[in-house]
């Protein structure tokens, strides 16, 4: 997976429950030990007790300006507030307007309020951050992986630069729309990674988010089907437990059916789509254990598509 | 799973013993919550076809359904109308007249689109509200438009009377609650002040200072859009004007109306993740202060009703085993361990959510529904279950 270090922004996303921020994570954690200057994202209000990504950092909250997580790993909360505040202070000209306009009340509530404008903050705070430059110079994150919050966002925010821009076709809001297409948006230094579990429904929503993201200019990634489990039974031994599982209700029965169908979602997942795919195993430790085992086989991985290698 | 396709028995169910039985006899309207991938949508499905097998007149109104599950109701996506389900359907899935499930897919722009149909003053106004560049980019967009257009289907089919019972699944969204802000920030952003932001300085009336206030506010509107994009705004805010104030009191009158314990439930949905307390904390926390009536904590894909299960034991291989069983056995006893510790951290979750439900909520297990709801039978395996499920008793 080591090439996707490459890009300038990763945007990682997937259905609820597939352990997508667990990626993000793990993927920040095996770029930083590539020497790579990684800055992790989530989306949210800025202090508040759901920052996932963060926990897993050990930390309960994070703020909408980067802190430090771990070495060469420094993480933020993409904020809309900060990024309408940021965009209002580089268009207007005057500081007493923009102290003005942002104490406006009503101006607040429609920013907070209005449809797509909050998505428009966060796309804007994401650019800035993305511009953002180092003490001595160059950018200051050569990496930044965004942990999307679901699969309907990513279609959302995929689509968002077309539809302001048939809205507001030109003016600062567009300007820094073309400006963050130019980065997000080009293949060269974005990808959008999906993440997807070696089953049968979530191999079959990942399809379908392909499907859509293919009709936006979102670059795609690739495929990272998480939680594979190693199958650890012979063919003579499934021939012994197969008929037990089917006649007793057994602790332990779901799992070993689940591992028989590991390989038949992941031969579909290959045979449907054309993009690279990482496996990610299941491990039993949690927390720091988990990402840095996880950032083992991030750094060991290959793509699993059958057409390279 | 023949015994859950019958007929329950015919005893009143107690709001005490069987509370999703209480809700979709008695309600009008259930909004199902839930962070996304929790199973929400499959729930919100099973409820709706559970009333509907009761005898009500459902609707079941979703944002993102899986293609399967579309398939399985045999609705397609982006009508813009409800669909009833076909009879054929109705009767594989033991619907009896008066009975009946409508289902609608919501797509934003669809409902959009109704709004001006019904509010505009005539077919002049229609195709000029229509062609707005603004209101075109607006009612296509996602991000942030299903909240309000969700809100608003719910309080058109609910005006209608056309159904004894609407089942909202609500918008995917990175938190459980997203959905309750809903009809405040519709409020908020529909609220007249805003409008004042954008009406050209000068005509707004008003003495001096509202003048020179105007003055300022153009300037700054104009910085921030462009000249030209800020007019185009002017103009959409001017012909939307009176369609937005309608809406301004739809929401109004929906908030008011969410908040009746009578005919409304709240429910969330959640899985078994450590998110899930937190989650289920804030819910009750917001809903409580913002006065909607909650009903309840549905655990999804739970194992911590799998109690009757029993532990693989050498004995089930029978006398004399051979070297290959036993040792696929030893393999099948680690995995056994890990669902059973899995099943205790279940229970205890649920223990936990039950606590936090209070007197008047409850909190309640479903397991994991192997494949995915995918086809009728299933659904109705999940929508009996659900109907019959008991709470988690502190």
């Amino acid at each position: 997976m080591k090439e996707l270090f490459e890009k300038r922004a990763l945007l990682i996303t997937g259905k609820g429950g597939v352990g997508r921020t667990t990626a993000t994570a793990a993927l920040a954690m095996a770029a930083a030990r590539s020497g790579k200057r990684v800055l992790i994202a989530e989306m949210g209000e800025p202090e508040e007790d759901l920052a996932a990504l963060g926990r897993l950092f050990g930390r309960k909250t994070l703020s909408a300006d980067p802190v430090p997580l771990a070495r060469n790993i420094d993480g933020v909360m993409l904020w809309s507030r900060k990024g309408h505040e940021r965009f209002i202070s580089v268009v207007l000209p005057i500081a007493a307007l923009v102290r003005a306009a942002l104490r406006s009340s009503a101006l607040r509530r429609m920013l907070d309020a209005a449809p797509s404008l909050n998505e428009l903050g966060v796309f804007y705070h994401m650019l800035t951050l993305a511009r953002a430059e180092s003490p001595s110079g160059g950018p200051a994150w050569d990496l930044i992986i965004i942990d999307l919050p679901a699969t309907g966002h990513a279609l959302g925010l995929a689509t968002l630069p077309d539809r302001v821009l048939q809205i507001l076709p030109n003016g600062p809001i567009a300007r820094a729309i073309h400006e963050g297409k130019d980065v997000f948006f080009d293949p060269e230094d974005s990808a959008m990674l999906v993440v997807t579990l070696p089953e049968t429904l979530p191999v079959t929503e990942c399809l379908e988010l392909l499907e859509g993201l293919r009709e936006t200019d979102m670059p795609i990634g690739g495929v990272i089907v998480n939680k594979v489990v190693g199958d650890e039974f012979t063919e003579a031994e499934r021939d012994v437990l197969d008929p037990l599982v089917n006649d007793h209700d057994l602790f332990g029965a779901t799992r070993f059916l689940g591992i028989g169908m590991v390989e038949r979602s992941l031969r579909h997942l290959r045979e449907s789509t054309g993009t690279p795919i990482w496996r990610l195993p299941e491990l039993s430790t949690e927390g720091p254990g988990l990402i840095h085992g996880l950032s083992d086989a991030v750094l060991a991985s290959s793509n699993d598509s059958g057409d390279v290698e | 799973m023949s015994d859950d396709t019958t007929a329950p028995a015919h005893t009143p169910p107690s709001a005490a013993d069987q509370p999703i039985a209480e809700l979709i006899l008695h309600r009008k309207i259930l909004v199902v919550c839930g962070a996304g991938g929790v199973g929400k949508t499959t729930t919100s499905t099973a409820l709706a076809l559970a009333a509907a097998r009761k005898g009500r007149r459902v609707l079941a109104l979703t944002v993102d359904p899986s293609r399967r599950l579309a398939q399985t109701l045999g609705v397609d996506r982006n009508l813009d109308t409800p669909v009833s389900i076909s009879p054929e359907r109705l009767a594989e899935a033991g619907i009896e007249p008066p009975g009946s499930l409508d289902a609608w897919m919501l797509d934003p722009k669809l409902v959009a689109d109704r709004v001006v149909h019904k509010l505009a003053k005539d077919p002049e106004q229609i195709e000029r509200l229509m062609n707005n560049r603004i209101y075109k980019g607006l009612s296509r967009m996602v991000a942030g438009m299903q909240e309000y257009m969700a809100m608003e289907a719910l309080h058109e089919f609910h005006l209608e009377g056309k159904y004894d019972l609407v089942v909202l699944d609500t918008p995917p969204s990175r938190n459980a609650l997203a959905f309750l802000e809903g009809p405040q920030r519709m409020a908020n952003f529909l609220d007249g002040r805003i409008f004042q932001l954008f009406v050209p300085a000068g005509e707004g009336g008003g003495g001096f200072f509202r003048r020179t206030a105007g003055a300022v506010i153009d300037r700054v509107n104009s910085m921030v859009f462009g000249e030209e994009s800020y007019r185009d705004i002017q103009e959409f805010f001017q012909s939307f004007s009176g369609i937005l104030t309608t809406l301004n009191k739809n929401a109004g009158s929906m908030i008011e109306l969410l908040g009746n314990p009578d005919d409304v439930g709240f429910l969330l949905v959640t899985s078994p993740t450590d998110a899930s307390v937190s989650d289920a904390h804030f819910f009750r926390d917001r809903t409580r202060e913002m006065g909607l009536p909650f009903a309840g904590f549905v655990l999804n894909r739970s194992q911590a009703l799998a109690g009757d299960r029993t532990f693989p034991a050498t004995e089930l291989l029978g006398p004399e085993p051979t070297a290959v069983a036993r040792s696929a056995l030893k393999k099948l006893q680690v995995l056994a361990e890990v669902e059973r510790s899995e099943m205790e951290r279940d229970i205890h979750l649920l223990a936990t959510l039950a606590e936090e439900s209070g007197d008047s909520g409850f909190a309640l297990a479903t397991p994991t529904v192997p494949g995915g709801a995918n086809d009728m039978p299933s659904l109705i395996h999940i929508s009996e279950r659900l109907y019959h499920a008991a709470p988690y008793q502190v």
